[in-house]
C-alpha cells in the first residue's frame, strides 16, 4: 500500500463543509467523515443510555430481595439494555468506523450513495426514540428479553408495537448502510487496490455487510409475523391458533447467530489494523485471515439452534448444531493464531490502542472458550439461561466488541481530529475498564455454574457474594467510561497536534498518504497503486 | 444503468426476497 504514486488529489481543495453551517451541516451532510462522526457520537450516547439501564439491573441485584425496582420494570430494563446495546451502541459504532475509514482505505472520494448514507444514519435517532418512548405508554416497554420471544410478545402492550417498528427502522438503516458499504468496496476501489490488497478492516466489513443483507430481513420478517399475530388474526407463533412459538426461536436465531458475527467481524477488522501497527510488522497470514473471516460468516448460518438445545429437538439435530458450532473454533483459532504470530518477534510498543487490542485478544478468546463449553449440548442443558451464558456473551460483546471499539477510537482519533489524546489517561482508562469489567463478568461464571438463572431480579442468599462483586465491577466500569468521555473531549479541545503518521507501523492509505487531520474531502482524484 | 445502481438493486432484491420469502414460507406452511 505504500506504492501509491498520486495521492495529492485533496490538495486543491478548500476544506469547506458544504452549503450549511451549525446544526444543518449535520442534518444535511452527505460527507462520509461527518456521517462517521454522527454514528460514533450516537453510539456513545446509546452506550451511556444502555449502560444506565445496566446500572439499574446491577443495583437491584446488589443484594437478594427486591429493593429498587419491581420485577416487571426489571424485565423492561434487561430487554431494553440488550436491544439498545446491540442495535444502538455496538452496531452503529462499527458503522461509524466503516464510514470514516473504508473510503480512505480503498482510495475512494466518498461512499457510493452519499445521500442514502445520510438517510441510513438519520433513521437511527427515530428508532431509538421509539424504544425510549415505549417506557411511557400503557404497559410500559416490553419485558420479554432482547430476543423478543413469542408467545410473550403476542401478549405485551402497545410498547411492543413501538419496539417492532423500531426494529424495522434499525433493520432498514443497517441494510442501506450495508448496500452502501458493499457497493463502495466493489466499485470504488482505486486502480491497483485489488481485493486482496485491501486493509483487513475493509475485508471484514465487506463480509459483515453481506451478512447484514442476508440476516436483517429475516429478523424483520420475524417481528412482522409477531405484529400480524398481535393485530391481524394470524397465528404464526400463537399456539391457540395452531401456531408454534418455537418457530419464532428458529427464525430469530437464524438471524441472531449471524448477528453475533455482524458485531464480531468488524471488531476483528479493527484489531487486525491495530496489532500490526504496534508490532511494526505486516499482518501475519493476510490471505488466511480473509478466508477465516469468510468461513466464520458462512458457518454462522448453520449453527443457530445451539441457542435452543432445551426446546426439545431431536438428538440428531443437537449433534448437527453441536458439531457445526465447534467447527467455528477452527477459523476463529486461525485468527487468534495470526494475531499472536503478528506480535511474535515484532518491535512491540504498548500505547493505549495496543493495550485495548491485547485486552481484546485475551478476553475475547476467553469468551470464545466458554462459547465452546456452551456449544456442547449435554453441558448447555445444565447451563442454559444461567449467568454462565450471561458471562459468556458479555465477554464476547461487552468486552470483545467494546474493547475493539476503544482500540479503534484511540488508534484513529489522532488521524480524524488532528489531536492526540492523553496517553497516561488512556492507559488509566484501559486498566480501570479491564479490572472492573472482569470483576463484573468473571464472577458470573461461578454464579451461573451454581445455577443462578438470568433475567430474575431476586435470588437465593447463596449467590449474594458473587452478585455484590459483579455490581461493584459494573459501577466501576460505568464510571470509567466517563473518564473515556473526558479523554476524548480533552483531546478535541486541547490535545497536542498529531503527526501525519502518528503510529510508525501503520501502513494503510489514511496514514501513509493523507495529512493529519484528514481534509474534509479526500481522494477526489483517484490515487493509483502500483 | 450505472454499475453502482446495478449492485444496489441486486442487494435490495436479496433482502426483499429474504424478507418476503420467510413470511410467505411460514404462511403457506401454516397448519401443515
Amino acid at each position: 500500500m505504500s506504492a501509491v504514486v498520486d495521492s495529492h488529489g485533496h490538495e486543491h481543495h478548500h476544506d469547506h463543509h458544504g452549503g450549511y453551517g451549525g446544526i444543518m451541516r449535520w442534518i444535511t451532510t452527505t460527507n462520509h467523515k461527518d456521517i462517521g462522526t454522527l454514528y460514533l457520537w450516537f453510539s456513545f450516547i446509546m452506550f451511556m443510555v444502555g449502560g444506565a439501564m445496566a446500572m439499574v439491573i446491577r443495583l437491584e441485584l446488589f443484594e437478594p430481595g427486591l429493593q429498587w425496582v419491581n420485577p416487571d420494570f426489571f424485565n423492561q430494563m434487561t430487554t431494553m439494555h440488550g436491544l439498545i446495546m446491540v442495535f444502538g451502541a455496538i452496531m452503529p459504532a462499527f458503522v461509524g468506523f466503516a464510514n470514516w475509514l473504508i473510503p480512505m482505505q480503498i482510495g475512494a472520494p466518498d461512499m457510493a450513495f452519499a445521500r442514502m448514507n445520510n438517510w441510513s444514519f438519520w433513521i437511527l435517532p427515530f428508532a431509538a426514540s421509539l424504544l425510549v418512548i415505549s417506557f411511557f405508554v400503557p404497559g410500559g416497554a416490553p419485558g420479554v428479553g432482547w430476543t423478543l420471544y413469542a408467545p410473550l410478545t403476542v401478549q405485551m402492550g402497545v410498547g411492543m408495537d413501538l419496539t417492532i417498528f423500531a426494529v424495522h427502522l434499525l433493520g432498514m438503516s443497517s441494510i442501506m448502510g450495508s448496500i452502501n458499504i458493499i457497493t463502495t468496496i466493489l466499485n470504488l476501489r482505486a486502480p491497483g487496490m485489488t481485493l486482496m490488497r485491501m486493509p483487513l478492516f475493509c475485508w471484514t466489513w465487506l463480509i459483515t455487510a453481506y451478512l447484514l443483507v442476508a440476516a436483517m430481513p429475516v429478523l424483520a420478517g420475524a417481528v412482522t409475523m409477531t405484529l400480524t399475530d398481535r393485530h391481524f388474526g394470524t397465528s404464526f407463533f400463537n399456539a391457540a391458533g395452531g401456531g408454534d412459538p418455537v418457530l419464532y426461536q428458529h427464525i430469530f436465531w437464524f438471524f441472531g447467530h449471524p448477528e453475533v458475527y455482524i458485531i464480531a467481524l468488524p471488531a476483528f477488522g479493527v484489531i487486525s489494523q491495530v496489532i500490526p501497527a504496534f508490532s511494526r510488522k505486516p499482518l501475519f497470514g493476510y490471505a488466511s485471515m480473509v478466508y477465516a473471516t469468510s468461513a466464520i460468516a458462512i458457518l454462522s448460518f448453520i449453527v443457530w439452534a445451539h441457542h435452543m438445545y432445551t426446546v426439545g429437538m431431536p438428538v440428531t439435530g443437537q449433534l448437527f448444531f453441536m458439531y457445526a458450532t465447534t467447527l467455528i473454533a477452527v477459523p476463529t483459532g486461525v485468527k487468534v493464531f495470526n494475531w499472536v504470530a503478528t506480535m511474535w518477534k515484532g518491535a512491540l510498543s504498548f500505547e493505549t490502542p495496543m493495550l485495548f487490542a491485547i485486552g481484546f485478544l485475551f478476553l475475547f478468546t476467553l469468551g470464545g472458550m466458554t462459547g465452546l463449553v456452551l456449544s456442547l449440548a449435554a453441558v448447555d442443558i445444565q447451563l442454559h439461561d444461567t449467568y454462565y451464558v450471561v458471562a459468556h456473551f458479555h465477554y464476547v460483546m461487552a468486552i470483545g466488541a467494546v474493547f475493539a471499539g476503544f482500540a479503534g477510537i484511540y488508534f484513529w482519533l489522532p488521524k480524524w481530529t488532528g489531536r492526540m489524546y492523553d496517553e497516561t489517561l488512556g492507559k488509566w482508562h484501559f486498566w480501570l475498564s479491564t479490572i472492573f469489567i472482569n470483576l463484573t463478568f468473571f464472577v458470573q461464571h461461578f454464579s451461573g455454574l451454581a445455577g443462578m438463572p438470568r433475567r430474575v431480579p431476586d435470588y437465593p442468599l447463596m449467590f449474594e457474594t458473587w452478585n455484590k462483586l459483579s455490581s461493584i465491577g459494573a459501577f466501576g466500569f460505568g464510571l470509567s467510561q466517563l473518564l473515556f468521555l473526558y479523554i476524548v473531549l480533552k483531546a478535541l479541545k486541547r490535545g497536542e497536534k498529531a503527526k501525519d503518521k502518528q503510529w510508525e507501523g501503520a501502513d494503510s492509505l489514511e496514514w501513509t498518504h493523507l495529512p493529519t487531520p484528514v481534509p474534509y474531502h479526500t481522494f477526489e482524484t483517484q490515487p493509483v497503486l502500483k | 444503468m450505472s454499475r453502482n445502481l446495478k449492485t444496489a438493486l441486486a442487494l435490495v432484491s436479496i433482502s426483499l426476497v429474504s424478507f418476503i420469502g420467510i413470511i410467505v414460507k411460514f404462511w403457506i406452511l401454516r397448519g401443515s
